[in-house]
């Protein structure tokens, strides 16, 4: 290394930091850690709830649609019940006819 | 991979505040934003602190973030329009531990006019005392063109101080040997 290497050297040391420096540092790093962990309160809040509305409206829709379901399956069984009312209705008047008209 | 290292945040920026600062100051040449970069460049360190493995990655790490942020700054002004490196006429304000010899100013002036790959690798060199492998990674960049920066680097320097700093106006054998 030739002197003006060494002059270059000792004109590049570190230069001390500014006085406010570390204070300032310190003092960004509380602001933007303290809202971060505010911040992911709150994240995990409107997270939690989201999943309860799903969860809560996946419920209420899975009920309503079981309630459709059964009032469908009855009204099906009614109108087969009425089907069969009146065919056996039918029939049995088919029967006493039939039965008049031995008789006679 | 597990480390048994425990960073102290404020130790690490006690540490290493005056390289940080020096380096972005050398880079920008505007104390101000040399400022707002070392706050930057430790404020990132916090996030990741996680990931460093020890004290020499702390160091390695933050060299190299802060000639990243340095260079990201340069560009951010040079898109502006910005004319850096205004920051040396203002060395009278500064308190007088702070300031340079004259030749020292004057080198760092000098220093502010080369391309700014030979300044990055100028001022690890001689600021950070690193070899050119060492600079090659603290600049992402191959040891070929470290080694080509800092030779190029350092003899435009020399011509330049022989120009115009009286102290280096010397024969022309001493400006061959570059």
């Amino acid at each position: 290394m030739d002197e003006f290497e060494q002059e270059l050297r000792q004109a590049f040391e570190r230069q001390p930091a500014p006085l406010g420096l570390k204070r300032s540092i310190m003092a960004s790093r509380r602001r933007s850690s303290a809202p971060r962990g505010h911040t992911v309160l709150w994240q995990r809040l409107a997270a939690t709830l989201a999943l309860a509305a799903v969860l809560g409206g996946a419920a209420v829709w899975h009920q309503r649609e079981e309630q459709r379901k059964g009032e469908a399956a009855y009204r099906q069984v009614m109108t087969a019940l009425r089907i069969t009312n009146h065919a056996l209705d039918h029939m049995n008047k088919q029967l006493a006819a039939h039965h008049r008209a031995s008789q006679q | 991979m597990a480390h048994d290292w425990q960073p102290d945040f404020e130790q690490l920026v006690d540490e290493h505040q005056s390289m940080v600062f020096s380096l972005a100051l050398r880079m920008t040449g505007d104390r101000g934003l040399a400022e707002e970069i070392a706050q930057d460049v430790f404020l990132e360190l916090d996030r990741h602190l996680g990931k460093i493995e020890s004290a020499a990655h702390a160091c390695f790490w933050l060299r190299r973030v802060a000639m990243s942020r340095s260079a990201d700054a340069l560009r951010r002004r040079r898109v502006r329009g910005l004319d850096l490196w205004v920051e040396i006429k203002e060395h009278h304000g500064l308190p007088a531990e702070v300031r340079m010899s004259p030749l020292g100013t004057r080198l760092e002036q000098l220093m502010a006019t080369l391309p700014e790959a030979q300044r990055a690798a100028l001022v690890l060199r001689y600021q950070e005392d690193l070899t050119p492998e060492e600079i090659a990674a603290s600049l992402d960049a191959p040891v070929a063109t470290v080694k080509s920066n800092l030779q190029r680097g350092l003899k435009l320097l020399r011509a330049k101080a022989a120009a115009h700093l009286k102290e280096y106006v010397r024969p022309k054998e001493c400006l061959r040997g570059v």
